[in-house]
């Protein structure tokens, strides 16, 4: 072995001890509580199986399992369609562009506690006041007390502030696309939508690939919104499973049952990451 | 040379994050330190003062009380640690409960200040053990107590009366509508305040021996539950405001403002009411769950009590630190800067706005909150906000039964062993 490598392996051996400490070890250790009964301190039994039985027999989690995906999704096709829009039209010749994509960028430094608590205020007190001046018996009442558009309003605040880091990442796709390939596409009758479809998504199809896979994991682990929004509520509808692990093994004393819950949620994870980069990879192009 | 050195920076580096994570030691200046964990953060000036007081007493002692935010998750993972306080300062709830099943609090019998401690609060620390545990494992100090805040002055304006049955309460409801009030306000988007109502109106309709009963699966909750369903429902119809559109701060802005003449919360809202509205004239009366009157009690449970960790080196400073506590003057000075209830003998002033409910603490007729003995993961609070959304009472009742067997049935299987070794040494 070279000094050469040698430097690098003291480089990096610390930060994969690190790694393996705080990371692997905990889920490791994780693994071990949720076949237990631990409540997070003091004694506890080794209970097998049992938590995973649980798991799959309670009608509260498969509801936060349900609702979680169902958001992640909706949250996925809405970010990534505005924010495609959106970068189409910041990588265009239009005035200001700069200052406009500052602006843009802007949700994105906010913090999601700080934004999820502007938006209560905003769905509690403003919206109802918009909506009775204009006579809406929908919009009179907050979005956040029912339990059928509860979701719907924290998949508005999540993804506007999300857009914001997936059009960044669109906009220097799209600066990728070499300015000859449409008009070499112009000359073969490549215009509009056309053009779109043919020359830049294909294109841009690694882009998309990263943000899709981000994304859908972003909002797979949901939590800030949730707790400045509706702490799960009404009606336990926008319990997300973060939130529940949360809730239900930190502040409650599930330590067991949501380790074995989280370890679970991984696999998902996991499995859903896979499939979005075997799929969507599949079909990206090399010019 | 060049990689040696290289290789000793990282080293360096590496031992430094390390030797960072193993944290700081502690100090000695010859003065035997205690330190107290409370769960009471709005005290927080009030103890930082007692302790200054205490230490200028006691030279040979360093009080430290500190008072975090989520006070509770930070003794849990001090637990895990191996590093506890020497004392903790929480409520009579189902965190206290953990803790003695837990085996982590030390045995205070043998505490003379016990004998100043009012009975009833000493019960419902014996209530509240999972399993009949042989001992006693906390000093109960400060009490809350739960029912209706209403509005002094709107009450005075239209004469009306505090009832004193269930049936009184739904008339003044009735009348206080016609008259063009809101007669409540709620604050349910906070789900843990749907529990408020509900506690009031199940210490009145229900006993405190149900929770063992149902455990022995001799009850069952969707038959001691059902009455306080109907009533919590139906005091949601004479809500001023959209009662799951507000939080808690919102409905004590409301109330304060008079937009509503009652407000069904404890004794903690008080507080918060005044500083929207300092001259506000609040008063309060027990929540009349039955119409028979001798069925009604008082909510009021155990808001601040102390316990010492069983591993502790100080164990007679403990004792030094209770008794300063329990001093009359300074009992009364928590009283009347917390607006709390004192768990102590004694001719103690209580708060104007608790009048209405003084001659049930002075016969002791009160009653613990049913949810101190809720296993918190099954999520009562939530369950009760969705029924009271949803209006469906049989699969709510039926929920709770099964979230309750399934969340206790650890604890559950431990008092049936101990009931039954009970038995056999009995026969």
């Amino acid at each position: 072995m070279d000094s050469r490598s040698k430097t690098f392996l003291c480089i990096i051996i610390p930060i994969v001890l690190l790694f393996f400490i705080f990371n692997t070890l905990a889920l490791i250790q994780g693994f071990g509580y949720s076949l237990t009964n631990f409540r997070g301190y003091g004694s506890f039994d080794f209970v097998g199986l049992r938590n995973y039985i649980d798991l799959f027999t309670d009608p509260r989690v498969g509801r936060s399992y349900l609702f979680t995906f169902g958001f992640a999704v909706a949250c996925t096709i809405l970010v990534n369609i505005i924010s495609m829009l959106l970068a189409m039209g910041l990588t265009s010749r239009i005035k200001g562009k700069s200052a406009l994509r500052a602006i843009y960028f802007l949700p994105n430094i906010l913090g999601a506690l700080v934004i999820g608590y502007v938006f209560n205020f905003f769905y509690t007190y403003i919206l109802p006041a918009i909506g009775e001046a204009i006579h809406s018996g929908f919009l009179s009442h907050s979005l956040l007390a029912n339990p059928k558009t509860a979701w719907f309003a924290l998949v508005i605040c999540v993804a506007w502030q999300s857009i914001a880091m997936n059009t960044l990442i669109y906009i220097s796709g799209l600066q990728n696309v070499p300015e000859d390939v449409y008009e070499a596409g112009a000359i073969d009758g490549a215009t509009g939508f056309k053009r779109f479809r043919n020359i830049t998504f294909p294109l841009i199809m690694p882009y998309f690939t990263i943000n899709m896979v981000l994304s859908m994991k972003n909002y797979l682990m949901v939590f800030d919104q949730v707790v400045s929004l509706t702490g799960g509520g009404p009606a336990q509808s926008t319990e997300s499973i973060s939130y529940l692990i949360y809730n239900n093994g930190l502040k409650g004393g599930a330590f067991g049952f949501q380790s074995a819950n989280a370890v679970v949620f991984f696999l998902l994870i996991v499995v859903v990451s896979v499939v979005q980069m075997k799929i969507l990879s599949r079909r990206e192009e090399q010019l | 040379m060049k990689g040696k050195a290289r290789r000793g920076i990282s080293l360096v580096l590496a031992a430094g994050l390390l030797a960072g994570l193993a944290g700081c030691a502690g100090q000695d200046d010859g003065k035997t330190t205690i330190e107290l964990l409370s769960y009471k953060m709005e005290a927080v000036d009030l103890f930082n003062d007692l302790a200054a007081q205490f230490n200028a007493e006691n030279p040979d002692l360093n009080l430290v009380i500190s008072s975090p935010n989520e006070a509770m998750t930070i003794l849990k993972t001090r637990l895990v640690r191996n590093d506890p306080p020497d004392m903790v300062g929480l409520g009579g709830d189902v965190d206290f409960s953990n803790l003695v099943d837990a085996d982590m609090l030390m045995d205070i019998s043998d505490y003379p200040g016990l004998a100043q401690v009012k009975e009833s609060y000493l019960e419902i620390d014996k209530q509240l053990e999972l399993v009949p545990a042989d001992g006693v494992f906390a000093v109960p100090y400060m009490a809350n107590a739960a029912g209706v805040l209403y509005n002094g002055e709107l009450f005075d304006r239209h004469g009306w009366q505090v009832p004193e049955t269930w049936s009184d309460f739904m008339a003044l409801c009735q009348e206080i509508q016609a008259a063009g009030i809101a007669p409540f306000t709620f604050g349910y988007k906070d789900t843990w305040t749907c529990l408020a109502p509900w506690n009031a109106l199940a210490v009145d309709l229900t006993d405190t021996e149900l929770f063992s009963r149902v455990s022995l699966g001799e009850d069952s909750f969707a038959n001691a539950y059902s009455q306080v369903a109907d009533k919590q429902y139906q005091l949601l119809q004479y809500s001023g405001n959209d009662a799951f559109s507000y939080g808690y701060n919102d409905a004590c802005t409301a109330f304060a403002r008079g937009q509503a003449a009652m407000y069904p919360i404890g004794s903690y809202a008080i507080a918060q009411i005044k500083s929207v509205n300092p001259d506000m004239d609040i008063r309060s009366f027990v929540m009349p769950g039955s119409d028979n009157l001798e069925e009604n009690v008082l909510n009021s449970g155990i808001d601040l009590q102390f316990v010492v960790i069983k591993d502790t080196q100080n164990k007679e400073a403990c004792y030094r630190v209770l008794e300063f506590f329990q001093r009359a003057e300074n009992v009364q000075r928590y009283m009347d800067e917390q607006t709390a209830v004192s768990c102590q003998e004694g001719d103690f002033t209580l708060s104007p706005h608790l009048a209405g409910m003084e001659p049930y603490l002075d016969a002791g007729r009160l009653a613990d909150f049913p949810d101190h003995h809720y296993p918190s993961e099954m999520g009562a609070d939530a369950m009760i906000q969705t029924f009271l959304i949803n209006g469906d009472k049989a699969s709510f009742l039926s929920r709770f039964d099964t979230n309750w067997t399934r969340y206790s049935r650890d604890t559950i299987a431990k008092q049936k062993a101990y009931y039954e070794a009970l038995e056999k040494e009995g026969a």
